[in-house]
């Protein structure tokens, strides 16, 4: 067949089942996931369409000669009779391959969703910290990590609806709205020491510092104190009480305390000597806001792998 | 029958039958070939290890060895059979022979799609934009303004979102700096990065990202009058209101002769809201940005 210069060829989405080879001249291939600034070229000897041949797959680009060019078609027909004469192992070759492919197509897809993840989470924490409510466009969003790291918008919106399903936040039309503004920063921020320095983040807490943490929050809560410059503080004779109704019986001691001390999300009232008991103090203050939003971190963090790749 | 011409000589696969524990090659073994397995079982072992480590077993109708074939890959792993097996080896003089007597068109398809797998592999150690510099603007447009960054930290944390090899991210790095975006300082032993201005980066990507789409960036493509008025703009309330003979009146007052044209063009760039009909009031923000781009258009361009 041959083609004028600018005449159009195909256009993307179409279902022709057929491959083109072109035999002179030049195409170019626009498509609505690339940059119009930048065409695909096909030149003479360039095979298009082979998902389209082989899997009536809708075509990838919208192609339009960009000189006077021929090309010579071949069509679901050719292929079906140039198959049958070939031995059957030919055919399990090219089954093979193209599952392969879809494997692969799937391995990536999954790949670059993990990968997004980090930098949706950074940019996200930027734009948060530009505004002083809790919302931030998708659009604009998607928009600066298609800049960053080239993600595309459906891959961000993807990505935003797991978010939202582990409850770190809610889309209402075109924003993606947070309840902490620490939230996301902080789950980046678990993420990156995860992968750059190998080791568990200490913001990730072990079981017992996570009770410790919810007892503290509910009596934070019941308290009729008010929170001062955030913070919140409870007596150690509350604690104690407490972790014995919550923590099914047990004893608050000095060491149940110890972790959450040295990492400084609970301060003593004094010094807290290790070895002393634990009425040697006479309340624990901490961040209200912070210790809410590291027992939310402990809560998602580690559903979200598995979620990622669901 | 030899005919003499090589494209019409084909050599057929060898069908076996083996018994098991029969390896049917091993990872080591210099022949490279594809193994379909027709009747029984087949299971893929390491044998660097003691004991062996099994890997996959197949059932029939799968076959091994594509890669290696189609793709010069080396095998990763011997492959023995489990039980009595009958199979179909498609030896490289087979497959070459075959792939000879196939339209040119049957032999792209192949090839496009064995290329496709590969393509796609190493796509997933790269980095997904095209422009890394831009990328890395980007990245450091949300670097808190005059805090000191350690360099290698900086750079590890911004290849680990990107997978921009470490070296091409520090001579982006250094092109920044070389822009005046960002300082390098000693601070103690460690080399750290300072952004002074991170709203330069953000206007840097928004300049090259237009550069890319092949597209002229508005703030650099304003006329002396348009400068003049932006200038006069900035020393202006949000607040003033005025209608747009109002305000063409007022900038011909301050010398600035503005044509209809200008006016539309201003208005289309953002550098004012309509108040209500006909009225209309300045964008501070939209100023600033278009007056922040003038006044580093040298570092933009990179003409230092």
């Amino acid at each position: 067949m041959k083609f004028s210069a600018g005449e159009f060829i195909c256009l993307e989405g179409d279902l022709s089942s057929s491959l083109y080879i072109v035999k002179s001249g030049t195409l170019y291939g626009t498509n609505t996931k690339g940059n119009p600034a930048k065409p695909k070229i096909f030149e003479a000897g360039s095979v298009i369409g082979v998902s389209s041949l082989l899997e009536n797959a809708p075509w990838e680009y919208t192609l339009r000669a960009q000189e006077d060019c021929e090309i010579e078609v071949v069509n679901r027909e050719n292929l079906d009779k140039t198959l049958e004469s070939s031995p059957t192992w030919l055919n399990s070759i090219i089954s093979f391959l193209i599952k392969r492919n879809h494997v692969s197509e799937e391995n990536k897809r999954k790949s670059d969703l993990v990968q997004a993840l980090p930098s949706l989470l950074y940019v996200f924490s930027g734009l948060l910290k530009e505004r002083t409510d809790n919302a931030v466009s998708i659009t604009l969003l998607a928009e600066r990590l298609a800049l960053m790291n080239g993600t595309q918008e459906e891959e961000v919106r993807r990505l935003l609806r797991k978010l939202q399903d582990l409850k770190v936040l809610k889309i209402q039309g075109d924003t993606a709205q947070v309840q902490s503004r620490e939230l996301i920063p902080l789950l980046y921020e678990t993420l990156r020491f995860r992968a750059l320095e190998h080791k568990v983040s200490p913001n990730i807490l072990s079981m017992t510092d996570q009770m410790m943490l919810s007892v503290f929050i509910k009596l934070s809560q019941r308290s009729k104190d008010p929170l001062r410059n955030g913070l919140s503080a409870i007596s150690t004779a509350d604690l104690k009480a407490e972790t014995k109704n919550s923590m099914h019986g047990v004893t608050l001691t000095t060491r149940t305390m110890a972790a959450l001390v040295e990492n400084k999300i609970l301060e003593p009232s004094t010094t807290l000597d290790f070895h002393a008991p634990i009425d040697q103090v006479e309340f624990f203050f901490g961040d209200f806001d912070r210790i809410m939003d590291l027992l939310e971190l402990n809560r998602i963090f580690p559903l979200l792998d598995k979620k990622l790749v669901e | 029958m030899t005919t003499g011409d090589s494209r019409k000589t084909i050599i057929p696969p060898v069908r076996i039958t083996v018994k098991a524990g029969f390896v049917v090659f091993s990872h080591n073994d210099p022949e490279r070939k594809i193994v379909i397995l027709e009747k029984g079982g087949l299971r893929a072992v390491d044998s660097s290890v003691t004991p062996k480590k099994e890997l996959f077993r197949m059932r029939p109708g799968d076959l091994v060895g594509v890669a290696a074939l189609l793709e010069g890959e080396s095998f990763r792993y011997d492959l023995e059979a489990t039980e009595i097996s009958d199979i179909t080896i498609v030896s490289e003089d087979c497959m070459e022979s075959e792939l000879k007597n196939m339209p040119l068109w049957l032999l792209a398809c192949v090839r496009e799609l064995s290329g496709q797998n590969r393509q796609r592999r190493e796509n997933m150690r790269k980095p997904r934009m095209e422009n890394s510099l831009k990328s890395l603007a980007e990245f450091s447009r949300f670097l808190k303004k005059e805090k000191p960054y350690p360099v290698e930290s900086l750079i590890q944390e911004y290849c680990w979102q990107t997978r921009v090899p470490v070296a091409a991210a520090k001579e982006d790095l250094k092109a920044l700096c070389r822009r005046k975006f960002l300082e390098l300082q000693k601070q103690d032993d460690t080399l750290c990065v300072v952004a002074h201005d991170p709203e330069l980066l953000k206007l840097f990507v928004d300049y090259l990202d237009t550069q890319d789409q092949g597209k002229p960036w508005e703030p650099l493509r304003l006329s002396l009058n348009q400068k003049k008025a932006l200038v006069t703009l900035s020393t202006i309330k949000a607040s003033e209101v005025k209608d747009a003979p109002s305000w063409l009146a007022m900038f011909q007052k301050k010398g600035i002769d503005l044509t209809v044209a200008d006016w539309i063009y201003m208005l289309g760039q953002g550098f004012f809201t309509e108040k209500d009909e006909s009225h209309f009031s300045p964008v501070p923000e939209k100023v600033q940005y278009f007056l922040l781009a003038l006044r580093y258009e040298i570092n933009l361009r990179g003409v230092l």
